[in-house]
């Protein structure tokens, strides 16, 4: 277990470092300048940066250093924790993140426990009877959702509940400058106003994401329907519940984590489109923008973060792996 | 609710949202300029004339973040951050809707050789710390702009700043420069010498006082999360307190840029788009403000590269592209059919009678002689007139090529020069026409004047003339030459003219139109006097 446990951090470790580069490298393969991107979206194009402050802001930037003195740079920032500073925020990168983070989590958080659990849940309750008329109609529910791009989920959630019944915020992740009050009340007000804004784009994420556990659910239901085991449970008497949540639930987890650990990338992914519909805060909005302005310290923070991200997800799902491995032939010996 | 939304405006809605907004750029616009040149735009509404009026607070949804409130932070990914500053930061003149006006300079002398300007500076004007602005502000800023250059105007035709006296600087420029008035004392902001003076990297300076300027509001807040902005007035103002208790700016994307108007979430926000007049027609609340038409969408052509270096094929491109078509498909309202010379009509410096293209296949075709062609167009994704533009060149033997990118690779492939035509859209076009010089001249490395490949002697000539020129009858006819030699050579073929539409409480906000926009041609109707109480 110890050197399996060993081999699997140093093959991830050796992935970082190449994430490393990537990330340096991603940017800069990109056709424009940081210096000269346009404009701003919604804007044709963009104003005058006058050549002199152009000039004096690509030598500040070492733009016009050749890339290897980049990338030595870019590593030494990166060996003192410094992840740099925005050249079209003038502002440092690593607050640009720690501001946007926890919008982010937030709804990613609570997209995945969501989409999860409710996917579970659905996928037993179809898995359970196959071929019922429940069963066919939730599946073929869950096959439309996941055809739906999220951003088309999105469009159409903000059409009906912001734009045309006015239920919710149109956008932003909470009112700007609201006054709350200082006492705990405020507290609660705040936690309304998000909640209220970010409702819709987590029903997006959720209902972009939750038929694919679904159907993994469903079918690894339907493939331990009539399981041994489970008819041994049935034959002691314990009620279909009892089985489905105590002795099948169990078996869905190692198909369901590993759809886990991919759909963090995915979701993240999602979170982009959606944080940019709904203009949420967050680090999928703070991408979209750094990529139209070829904010090369940005970018490279980003997908530092989203890279070491996704291998840490799924470092952790395949150390789960290894535990459930040792685990899983003892139940069936 | 300010009003039910019918069935039609939700599927305009939809639209908008999916097309305009979330996945592609923004709308166009255009009016036909069917009553002829006139000095200011008329107010588009259904309440009666409105009266200035004291508003606690006033919304603004602007479309991006605008960066740090600093001179030297500033975005310049669109003109809203530094009409933003300029409620901060004050300048030596200013712009009202008839021209330039006195500001922090209260008058100015300039000497017969056009190269010394002398000021004479407000004797009342104070630091928003309470400091006095003196006369040593003004040169240090100067100063210090030539070390750590203003991202929006080069201040590089200044040669030195020296204090005469007590309220008094003069300017000395390395050249005449004729729109130095406007376009550089009444666009750069003076900056405090008492705060800058210790700053050794104004790129990164974020202390509290880097905001604090000579203007009307102070500097608040800023989410940066949002990009929300919070100014309140300046109660000390040397002008005269604001009429607007606390202004906040904040941002929206594109596609939501009028619903929060509609919503009541924000008091002013604008559109390019003239169907926006039709969505809030009914609704009693809120009224429309048409700028002059001070944005133009225009093909740049690579002159020196055949088959386009024939002034006859430029013509005949011209000839064949219906622009009052394309512009009223595009922009869903008549059009104003680009001028041939470039300068928007409804502007000064408008020349009326140059040679224009009406669309004609057949001297396009007469103009080809017959002779098939190939041209590769770069157009941003999601640009509409490339597709209207094919079938109108098929028809006269001309196979359009179109590369869709994003605006960061258009603007390198034209810094390049690595292009035959594209298709740009801009504004700064209302300004002091010396633009017509700068774009052809190199001297304007910016996004202005990428693809403006071309060259002709009497044009650097008049060029020349024209930005040195004390006698403004003398500039006058240097400019409206040059616009004969464009509308003749055809470097650029404007497509169309366009306005803003501006949608607005008239409860709480009055649009002032700037002359040629506000500073160098910004086509924004919250020019700091409106907020003043003046016109």
């Amino acid at each position: 277990m110890a050197r399996a446990v060993a081999r699997l951090l140093i093959r991830y470790l050796l992935l970082a470092c190449g994430v490393v580069l990537l990330n340096f490298l991603l940017p800069r393969l990109l056709p424009g300048d940081p210096l000269n991107v346009g404009a701003a979206e919604g804007l044709d194009l963009g104003p005058p940066l006058t050549a002199a402050a152009g000039h004096q802001l690509r030598t500040y930037y070492h733009l016009d250093e050749p890339p290897a003195g980049q990338l030595f740079a870019y590593l030494g920032d990166l060996a003192r924790g410094d992840l740099g500073w925005s050249i079209a925020r003038s502002a440092p990168v690593s607050g640009l993140l720690l501001n946007r983070l926890p919008w982010t989590l937030g709804l990613l958080g609570t997209t995945l426990i969501f989409s999860a659990s409710g996917g579970t849940a659905l996928g037993l309750l179809a898995g359970w009877a196959p071929g019922s008329r429940r069963d066919r109609r939730l599946v073929a529910l869950m096959a439309a959702l996941s055809a739906l791009p999220e951003f088309l989920v999105a469009l159409g959630l903000l059409l009906i509940f912001a734009v045309t019944l006015r239920w919710f915020p149109l956008l932003g992740g909470q009112t700007p400058f609201a006054q709350y009050s200082a006492d705990p009340l405020g507290s609660g007000q705040r936690a309304l106003d998000v909640g209220l804004h970010l409702i819709l784009p987590a029903a997006a994420l959720v209902l972009a994401g939750i038929a694919g556990f679904a159907l993994i659910a469903r079918d690894v239901t339907v493939g331990i329907r009539y399981a041994p085991w489970l008819i041994v449970a049935r034959a002691k008497g314990l009620s279909e519940r009892q089985i489905a949540f105590r002795h099948a639930l169990p078996h869905l987890a190692g198909p369901l984590l590993t759809y886990f650990g991919l759909r963090l990338g995915a979701v993240l992914g999602g979170a982009l489109v959606v944080e940019r519909v709904f203009n949420i805060p967050g680090l999928g909005l703070l991408a979209y923008e750094a990529i139209r302005e070829r904010d090369y310290p940005v970018l490279q923070a980003l997908f530092l973060l989203a890279g070491l991200g996704v291998l840490a997800a799924n470092c952790v799902v395949e150390f789960l792996y290894l535990r459930l491995a040792r685990r899983q032939p003892a139940r069936y010996e | 609710m300010r009003s039910n939304m019918t069935r039609r405006q939700f599927l305009r809605g939809l639209a908008g949202l999916a097309g305009a907004g979330v996945l592609s750029g923004c709308g166009t616009a255009g009016v036909t300029s069917t009553a002829g040149p006139s000095a200011t735009t008329p107010t588009i509404g259904t309440a009666g004339p409105t009266t200035r009026r004291q508003a606690a607070l006033l919304r603004f949804a602007w479309w991006t973040d605008v960066g740090n409130l600093t001179p030297f932070q500033v975005s310049t990914m669109g003109p809203g951050g530094v009409v933003l500053l300029s409620l901060l930061f004050d300048t030596l003149t200013w712009k009202n809707a008839q021209g330039i006006i006195p500001w922090l300079a209260k008058s100015w002398e300039v000497t017969p050789d056009g190269r010394s300007y002398t000021f004479h500076l407000v004797t009342n004007a104070a630091w928003q710390d309470g400091k006095p602005l003196t006369a040593d502000d003004i040169k240090f800023s100067f100063d210090y702009y030539a070390k750590h250059p203003y991202r929006w105007m080069s201040t590089g035709v200044v040669e030195s700043a020296t204090v005469l006296g007590p309220g008094q600087v003069q300017l000395r420029l390395k050249r005449p420069y004729a729109a130095f008035l406007e376009d550089i004392a009444g666009t750069v902001p003076m900056i405090p010498r008492h705060i800058w003076e210790a700053v050794a990297d104004p790129v990164k300076y974020t202390s509290a006082d880097a905001t604090l300027g000579s203007g009307p509001f102070r500097f608040v807040s800023r989410d940066e999360t949002a990009g929300a902005y919070r100014l309140t007035a300046n109660p000390a103002y040397w002008r005269g307190q604001p009429t607007v208790g606390e202004w906040r700016q904040f941002t929206v994307p594109a596609a939501a840029r009028v619903e929060v108007v509609r919503q009541g979430s924000a008091d002013v926000s604008l559109s390019s788009d003239a169907s926006v007049r039709d969505l809030l027609a009914s609704d009693p609340h809120l009224r429309i403000f048409a700028t002059a038409p001070l944005s133009i969408v225009r093909l740049a052509i690579n002159t020196t590269h055949p088959p386009l270096d024939r002034k006859e094929v430029r013509q005949a491109i011209a000839y064949a592209l219906d622009r009052a078509r394309i512009a009223t498909t595009v922009t869903h309202g008549p059009a104003i059919v680009g001028s041939a010379g470039v300068v928007p009509p409804e502007t000064p410096w408008y020349n009326p009678n140059l040679k224009q293209y009406a669309y004609d296949p057949a001297q396009a075709q007469k103009l080809l002689g017959g002779q098939p062609l190939t041209l590769n167009l770069i157009a941003d994704a999601g640009a509409r007139e490339p597709e209207l533009m094919r079938p109108m060149l098929k028809a006269v033997g001309i196979t359009l090529n179109v590369q869709n990118v994003d605006p960061a690779t258009r603007n390198q492939l034209l810094t390049e020069g690595n292009f035959q035509v594209a298709l740009t859209s801009h504004i700064g076009v209302g300004g002091d026409p010396d633009y017509l010089r700068r774009w052809y001249a190199g001297e304007e490395a910016n996004a202005f004047a990428q693809g403006s490949i071309f060259h002709n002697d009497e044009y650097a000539k008049l060029g020349l003339e024209e930005a040195a020129a004390l006698d403004p009858a003398q500039r006058r006819a240097a400019i409206f030459r040059m616009q004969e030699i464009l509308a003749e050579e055809l470097p650029t073929i404007v497509l169309y003219h366009r306005r803003f539409y501006w949608v607005y409480d008239p409860a709480v906000f009055t649009p002032l139109e700037t002359a040629g926009g506000i500073m160098n041609g910004i086509p924004f109707p919250n020019n700091k006097l409106a907020l003043l109480g003046e016109s």
